[in-house]
């Protein structure tokens, strides 16, 4: 570099710059190189708009499969593909009753990669629902949802919640009788309370069920007010909503300290000193004073084993290689099974049975008895209680762990013997004996909004996880026993809604026994 | 790692195979595409369809049937080039499934033809293909069978199918002859028969040099005119749904079944019983597929064992007839049309008020009373049912008088299967009633009622003699309070109210020949002969009903 | 980069990349390759194969009277439709320019929009037009026409019965 060169002529200057525009286009863009070195993997991470929610390095324990089996990636990567497939189903469906089936009619038969589209987007929808239901089991049962984490587990909460509405609200969308009547029958959950106004008697000036169901529908019947509600809520309000908590949601999974480890994690990592070198054991080119910004145990400045290894590009195989393996699942499924399209909604002729969203079918069984307690009585119980267990349990031992705490993986196993074996009970005695309306005709339905299979279910978990309480002298193990019974119940719901109810709500061995219509 | 990297390899693997799997059955394998690769004649591969606006019609049954869409190239025998059949409306303007039933908007054969088990109306048999005019012109007007086939015997007797094409018969005799090949009369009576066809036709004979129409047409007589202008007129190129709607005309399937508002409540109103959801539709005792067409036909071979406790009798009906009441069943549709489409047969059906059936006495006979009362009023028998009077009997028309027959029609029975037949009931009028009391004299061959000048009431009896005479007597087969049995019910007030009692008197001392009800005047060797007395006493009691017990 | 270039190895530094890292490349490649695939089948997606709008082949009757030269307007349809001697010929009424349907006048037609002027077999005679108007292929069937909007014709070409 000599200063005596003489200037170039500007048009050349110009036409070498203009070689080189391509080249630098691609540097201003990732701006820091090959990720090939300690520092280029660091920027790697936190010079990019998307990956900077990662942190610089990972913690072994965090990549184990056994840890998280991916299933919040999982979750996410359901998400995206659902909103990839729904945004392409968006530009052929009209969110009006005249035209909304004709739209998906021709959205499946018509319409290049349709009703393969369709298709992805509704198993996706399901594969949705479950890992996020099982990426709630798995924060549970590893008590990741303890201090300084409880925030987190109610945020992911609040995503069950919207992740469901998702689901519920797409269901009206096609507009066949599946649909039509699905949703009446959600409507009318949501104007169950009036059961309880009714038997008060104060309907007439205090009614939130009908308010809930008229806010819903729009109207007193599902129709095209309905629609645009349940349209706007599907590919609007409730997106938004959900990437709005999820953005809340990894934050806080970052500032929380990552995932949920035991205290004495670094003795049990195997420690390959092949493959692990200590980072924090030379004089530190970066300063951890800002190390307070992130909540729970300081960095591991100065101590070996180092148990860390850089996100990049350990952390970012395992995200898409989890999400990948979501993506091969819902193509597959959607190869395999067509979404259901059934004829045009009637408004004259009700399905036989009318069924709900099958992870709402667990709910539907208890709705047959009664409508409040099943629908909404039982529902905000089970959400108030998950929502206080990382208020209430304060404990420390076991974070971090599958079925961590006093008691451990025998209490879970126990505690799924009681809320299987309760919830079958029960069941099988209402479906032989019927309930207090078929023994006295005119009780009151206060009472049987009481005193149903649903609150006698829940009572019988409940007295069982006090009983835990007392024997373990433990909060963990209560919750375990009480969390573990409330899935099973829920499983073993779903599972008659869904396979033994038939016509009328009455019980039937197999669908192949469905008297024909 | 490793791990993750083989994970995430195998699943990507596992996706971009799957991707394309989806592709291939989407750009090679799909049905349509396999039908437009096999046409005889190279044509685009792309989805065709004929849409309707106004129909509500976007049918896509022409990306298989190519031929069968505007200008396609055609070719019969090739499945996917074969033309439509020549038919009054045009496919391309007025779509497919509004005649054919099925699912338009679906590109795979089954879902198309309605075979899945969700789609309402899946497409009608090929057979009954004519059925589905029902959808638009259920208010066809038609004749009595009989008439009908008087007309087809006439045609083949004058030889009109000589010259003239006829349902796809005739016309072969002097073929492409272009001196003697009339037009084809297969929907002559669509455009209405030509007012002067028969003048036309012997000024031709006189005038046409060629001398085959001097020997192929002669003088016709009037009345055997009028019969052949009545069999063309229902010429609308629809012939086996005409035939299966005059035959449901004239078995009085009306008298239990309500249509478009007229008829009878016995049973249940089968307006729309041809759109009848397959999928909602009780097969559990039916044998063989599970088609609507196969519902009727084993419903109309036994009916009570197809809809359990049903109280239609058992026709036995021929085979053939069951295939022709079927058909009709299936063409009882009426779709909701916008005005525009509307053929005239429904304009003046629905507007106008015009029957769907001619108004003759034996035509309305036939349609509402034939049934119970038997095609020659000679009175029906049903297992499991009381026996139907015999309405057509000389003994009974004798005495009936047109007010009793006209208020027992208007008002019916009470209580009884015979239902009330008035406007507002049954829905026929004053005149159509008229008809068909005509035609129950005619039946009794011109019987006519001679009015005896007494009152409405004479009858003086004592009405204990008349009970005891009644238990002795009439209770055996009228019940004992009267209630019926083997014999009519007595004990109805709708029948007390409209009978005379000279028509009580004379039914008891005539009876009724040909049926059970002896003539208690006649002197008889198994019991013995009442006075006119006593018959007087048990009219007298039978009054004792009307003022109820 | 200028802060170590010779110093030795930091332990630092991470475990080394294998220079061919055969297994992660194309399980990097393989994801792309999907996604690509995904991307092209996705991409289909808004061009539907058909719409549910009425087919523009459509079936027409000429009246007996329309006199040479005047144009025959079929209802709903943006086609004119002429006869001589020479026979029958359809003239689209799509402007050429950017898409207003142009008015039958006198002689010929006029855009209604930018002011373009067509002859009535469509030359343009003044406007911005930037070519002729399009002729559509027609075809007969007995004595009714089938026109194709979909098919042009060479200007001139005319169909007899």
């Amino acid at each position: 570099m000599t200063t005596a060169t003489p200037p170039k002529p500007a048009l050349r200057r110009f036409v070498e710059n203009l070689r080189d525009a391509p080249r630098r286009v691609r540097d201003s863009a990732l701006r820091s190189g090959k990720a090939n070195t300690d520092r280029t993997r660091s920027t790697f991470v936190f010079d990019n708009v998307f990956l900077h929610v990662h942190p610089v390095r990972t913690h072994r324990w965090s990549l184990r499969w056994s840890s998280t089996w991916g299933l919040g990636i999982a979750s996410l990567a359901a998400f995206g593909v659902t909103l990839v497939t729904g945004v392409l189903l968006m530009f052929y469906y009209k969110p009006h009753p005249s035209a909304a089936y004709d739209s998906i009619k021709d959205i499946v038969y018509v319409v290049p990669t349709g009703r393969f589209i369709r298709n992805i987007h509704r198993w996706a929808a399901n594969v949705m629902v479950v890992t996020v239901l099982l990426h709630m089991a798995r924060v549970f049962f590893t008590a990741s949802y303890r201090a300084p984490r409880e925030f987190n587990w109610l945020t992911g909460m609040a995503l069950l919640a919207v992740t469901l509405g998702l689901s519920f609200t797409g269901y009206l969308l096609p507009w066949d009788q599946l649909a039509y009547w699905a949703i009446t029958i959600g409507a009318n959950i949501a104007q169950s309370p009036r059961e309880v106004t009714d038997a008060l008697g104060v309907t007439p000036s205090f009614d939130p069920g009908g308010l809930q169901k008229f806010l819903l529908l729009g109207s007193d019947v599902v129709g095209e007010e309905a629609l645009i509600r349940f349209y706007l809520l599907h590919v609007m309000i409730l997106p938004m909503a959900l990437a709005a908590l999820l953005a809340v949601h990894f934050w806080r999974i970052r500032k929380d300290g990552g995932l949920a480890r035991p205290a004495d994690v670094d003795q049990r990592v195997i420690d390959d000193t092949e493959a692990t070198y200590p980072v924090f054991t030379q004089a530190p080119r970066k300063t951890y004073q800002i190390a307070a910004l992130v909540r729970g145990r300081t960095a591991a400045v100065g101590r070996a084993p180092e148990n860390t290894l850089p996100s990049m590009p350990h952390l970012f195989y395992a995200e898409l290689a989890a999400a990948m393996l979501t993506v091969a699942v819902c193509v597959g499924l959607a190869l395999l099974s067509d979404a259901p399209l059934k004829e045009l909604a009637n408004p004259a002729v009700p399905e036989n049975p009318a069924k709900a969203p099958w992870y709402f079918l667990g709910l539907q069984e208890l709705v047959s008895y009664s409508a409040f307690m099943g629908g909404i009585g039982i529902p905000a119980i089970v959400m108030v209680g998950l929502s206080l267990i990382p208020y209430l349990d304060r404990e420390t031992a076991g974070t971090g762990e599958w079925f961590g705490g006093p008691g451990g993986g025998r209490v879970v196993a126990q505690a799924a013997l009681v809320g299987l074996g309760a919830a079958l009970a029960v069941e099988i005695f209402a479906i032989r004996f019927g309930w207090l309306r078929e023994w006295i005709p005119d009780v009151a339905q206060l009472w049987i909004t009481l005193f149903n299979p649903g609150t006698v279910l829940a009572a019988i978990y409940a007295a069982y996880s006090v009983w835990l309480v007392r024997r373990y002298d433990s909060t963990r193990t209560g919750a375990l026993g009480l969390f573990t019974c409330f899935l099973c119940g829920f499983v073993l719901l779903t599972v008659v809604g869904t396979h033994f109810r038939g016509p009328n709500w009455h019980f039937y061995w197999s669908p192949a026994d469905w008297p024909a219509h | 790692m490793r791990r993750n990297k083989h994970l995430l390899l195998w699943s990507s693997l596992a996706t971009l195979a799957l991707l394309v799997t989806a592709a291939a059955q989407e750009n090679v394998l799909r049905p349509w595409r396999r039908m437009q690769h096999a046409a005889s004649v190279p044509i685009d591969v792309r989805l065709r369809q004929v849409v309707v606006p106004a129909l509500g019609a976007a049918d896509r049954c022409v990306s298989c049937h190519v031929g069968m869409a505007t200008g396609e190239p055609t070719a019969s025998g090739d499945p996917t080039l074969a033309p439509h059949p020549d038919v009054a409306h045009d496919p391309n303007t007025f779509g497919c499934t509004v005649c054919h039933g099925g699912q338009g908007r679906a590109t795979d054969a089954d879902d198309a033809h309605g075979w899945v088990h969700f789609w309402p109306a899946p497409m009608l048999p090929l057979r009954n293909a004519d059925a589905g005019c029902g959808s638009c012109h259920t208010h066809l007007a038609v004749t009595h069978v009989e008439r009908l086939r008087e007309g087809q015997t006439l045609v083949e007797r004058l030889d009109c199918l000589a010259c003239h094409e006829l349902d796809g018969r005739g016309g072969t005799t002097r073929p492409r002859s272009h001196v003697l090949d009339g037009p084809d009369l297969s929907r002559v009576g669509a455009r209405g028969v030509p007012q002067h066809w028969y003048e036309e036709h012997l000024t031709q004979r006189t005038t046409n040099i060629d001398p085959a129409w001097a020997t192929s047409f002669g003088p016709i007589s009037e009345s055997e005119r009028a019969t052949l202008e009545e069999f063309l007129a229902s010429r609308v190129g629809a012939p086996k749904l005409v035939a299966a709607k005059s035959l449901f005309h004239s078995l009085g399937c009306r008298g239990c079944h309500r249509i478009g508002g007229v008829g009878g409540d016995d049973g249940p109103d089968l307006t729309l019983v041809g759109e009848r959801d397959p999928g909602r539709t009780d097969f559990s005792h039916v044998r063989g597929e599970h088609t609507l067409a196969n519902w009727f036909a084993e419903h109309f071979r036994a009916p009570a064992t197809i809809v359990l406790g049903s109280r239609m009798p058992t026709l036995g009906l021929s085979e053939e007839e069951i295939e022709l009441l079927t058909h009709y069943m299936l063409s009882l549709r009426r779709s909701d049309l916008p005005d525009a489409f509307w053929p005239t047969d429904r304009v003046r059906a629905e507007r106008l008020g015009q029957r769907e059936f001619a108004t003759d006495g034996a035509t309305l006979y036939g349609a509402f009373c034939a049934a119970c009362h038997g095609t020659r009023g000679q009175g029906m028998r049903f297992a499991g049912m009381t026996p139907f009077p015999a309405v057509g009997s000389r003994d009974f028309l004798a005495i009936a008088s047109d007010d009793f027959l006209r208020l027992t029609i208007e008002h019916g029975r009470p209580g009884r299967r015979m239902p009330a037949w008035g406007v507002m009931e049954g829905g026929l009028r004053p005149a159509e009633i008229s008809a068909v009391i005509a035609h129950l004299r005619d039946l009794g061959e011109g019987t006519g009622c001679e009015p005896d000048g007494q009152p409405v009431r004479w009858a003086q009896g004592q009405v204990e003699l008349g009970r005891t005479l009644f238990a002795q007597h009439c209770a055996p087969c009228h019940g004992k309070r009267g209630q019926g049995g083997e014999g009519l019910a007595l004990a109805n007030r709708a029948l007390l109210a409209a009978a005379t009692d000279t028509y009580l008197f004379e039914s008891i001392r005539r009876g009724r020949r040909e049926t059970t009800m002896p003539a208690f005047g006649a002197s008889s060797a198994v019991r013995p002969t009442l006075s006119d007395r006593e018959i007087e006493s048990i009219v007298t009691f039978l009054r004792s009903f009307e003022v109820g017990p | 980069m200028n802060d170590a270039p010779q110093s030795p190895p930091s332990r630092l530094d991470p475990e080394a990349i294998p220079r061919r890292d055969f297994l992660g490349r194309s399980a990097l490649w393989s994801t792309a390759a999907t996604l690509a695939f995904a991307a092209i089948g996705m991409a289909r997606l808004p061009r539907a194969a058909v719409v549910s709008s009425p087919s523009r082949k459509f079936r027409v009757r000429i009246p007996e009277t329309l006199p040479d030269g005047e144009p025959f307007l079929p209802s709903g349809r943006s086609v004119a439709l002429f006869r001589d001697s020479q026979g029958v010929w359809a003239v689209s009424l799509v402007c050429t320019h950017l898409g207003c349907i142009v008015k039958a006048q006198q002689r010929g037609f006029e855009c209604p929009c930018h002011g373009s002027r067509f002859t009535s077999s469509g030359v343009v005679e003044k406007g911005p037009a930037p070519a002729p108007l399009v002729w559509h292929k027609v075809t007969f069937e007995g004595d009714e026409c089938i026109v194709d909007e979909d098919a042009r014709v060479p200007a001139g070409t005319k169909v007899r019965a």
